[in-house]
């Protein structure tokens, strides 16, 4: 098969994936003991986007480090294209915990240290592009960035795993605990939809990403074109 | 400075600080008006008797730390704001390494933000009425916060100084990297006023110590783009 026609068959098979994904955590997955009604089912929604969350930050981070490197314009937007999708996943990640934290708690913002810190993790994300929108030089622009979205990844782990731990959470266990053992107790038709989800939630980062950076590629080509 | 050391370029980055906000005193006047209002409101306001007795742990170590951060942000990024707008940057940036202007900078606004604390939390104790039973501990708190602050601020005013210079830009980047930080000080506080015992505050200062230090190292490895972009 040619690349250009892989290129064009990837997404419509995203696309059945993540029908084949919404089916399964609706009709395929058993209900989960202990959460009221089917509120559980969220977790093949919500956990993939907090996933691809902060792997959208780490992709930032990577790009932001070989922008300072190479000084290459193509790092930086992808680096912005990455922030982009960070956000979007970040919002959809909060307002899905919010909905859950309604139907199990009653309230949907309880103050939550997890809720607190994908809360963080947005502030981050709109910082990162309020700082952007602050420089109108574009080589200004992107090392100020770059250097930002550095210093913002140092204090990630300490939103993501200290913070939650030095207060008592609501939040149910994550898939790796407390003491850093990896915890993975699911039923098996639900641990199928679930891995479906992440891969899929992943593809979708990745075709969407892919998407903004070829953008910003041609964007640059016609800017360089218009200044020739 | 040919044949200088780092530390000496340190030092006389750090006494050219003094020597400018002793002749300006716009950040001493920033930070020291801001959190002396702030406290006197918040004083007047609630004051040692409209907390209620199970609230006051929490409510109290909190608002110290609201007063200081903020009073903080209102001052600590004329470090590098100034030397835009007085254009002396590239003068700076011939006479002095990188590593130098950081640390001086650095130096200095850890020393204000001390100086901060040595005034406004002992007037917030007799104001507020908060009794602390451990003060070692409290001074390790806010020692250790200091540096882990001035850390923060030191790198975030140098990336705006080289953006818009604006004071609301400063606020909106220094907040969500400081907050885990406020969090885990506010624990640390609550620790020491509750227990006469060093070792309550020491998971604290642990989460506090290595926060500042995996942010200074990385402000020290930054800088340099920072600064000479």
């Amino acid at each position: 098969m040619n690349r250009p026609m892989l290129k064009t068959l990837l997404p419509w098979l995203l696309c059945l994936w993540m029908l084949a994904v919404i089916a399964g955590a609706f009709f395929y997955a058993p209900s989960a003991a202990g959460f009221k009604g089917e509120s559980a089912r969220i977790v093949f929604f919500h956990v993939p986007q907090a996933w691809v969350a902060v792997l959208a930050f780490c992709v930032n981070l990577v790009a932001s480090i070989r922008f300072l490197r190479g000084r290459d314009p193509l790092d930086d937007a992808r680096a912005a294209a990455a922030a982009r999708l960070g956000l979007v996943f970040s919002v959809l990640a909060t307002v899905t915990g919010s909905l859950f934290a309604r139907v199990m708690w009653g309230s949907f913002w309880n103050w939550d240290p997890r809720e607190v810190s994908i809360a963080i993790l947005l502030l981050i994300y709109a910082a990162y592009f309020a700082l952007r929108e602050a420089v109108p030089d574009e080589e200004r622009r992107a090392s100020l960035a770059a250097a930002y979205a550095v210093l913002a990844f140092v204090t990630m782990p300490f939103l993501v795993f200290v913070v939650p731990r030095i207060y008592w959470s609501l939040h149910p266990d994550t898939i790796i605990g407390a003491t850093g053992q990896l915890k993975f107790q699911m039923e098996s038709r639900m641990r199928q939809v679930f891995l479906a989800s992440l891969v899929g939630f992943t593809g979708l980062f990745v075709w969407l990403y892919t998407l903004d950076v070829r953008l910003a590629r041609v964007r640059m080509a016609r800017s360089r074109g218009g200044e020739e | 400075m040919r044949g200088s050391t780092l530390l000496s370029e340190c030092l006389a980055v750090l006494g050219k600080e003094f020597t400018a906000e002793l002749r300006s005193r716009v950040a001493l006047n920033a930070i020291g008006l801001f959190a002396v209002t702030t406290l006197v409101v918040v004083a007047y306001q609630i004051g040692p008797y409209k907390i209620a007795e199970q609230d006051r742990p929490h409510v109290l170590a909190a608002l110290l730390w609201i007063i200081l951060f903020f009073a903080a942000t209102s001052g600590l990024s004329r470090v590098f704001v100034k030397e835009e707008d007085s254009h002396t940057a590239k003068t700076l940036r011939l006479a002095a390494r990188p590593a130098a202007v950081f640390a001086g900078k650095y130096l200095f606004n850890l020393i204000l933000l001390v100086a901060l604390d040595a005034v406004i939390v002992p007037l917030y104790c007799a104001l507020m009425g908060y009794a602390v039973s451990g003060v070692a501990g409290l001074v390790l708190v806010l020692a250790s916060g200091a540096v882990a602050l001035a850390a923060t601020t030191t790198i975030v005013a140098a990336i705006i100084a080289r953006a818009s210079g604006s004071s609301t830009l400063f606020a909106i980047l220094t907040m969500p990297l400081v907050l885990p930080l406020l969090v885990i000080l506010i624990q640390g506080t609550r620790a020491a006023a509750g227990s006469g015992e060093i070792g309550v505050v020491l998971p604290a200062l642990r989460g506090i110590v290595s926060l500042a230090g995996v942010t200074l190292i990385t402000s020290v490895y930054l800088f340099p783009v920072v600064w000479h972009e």
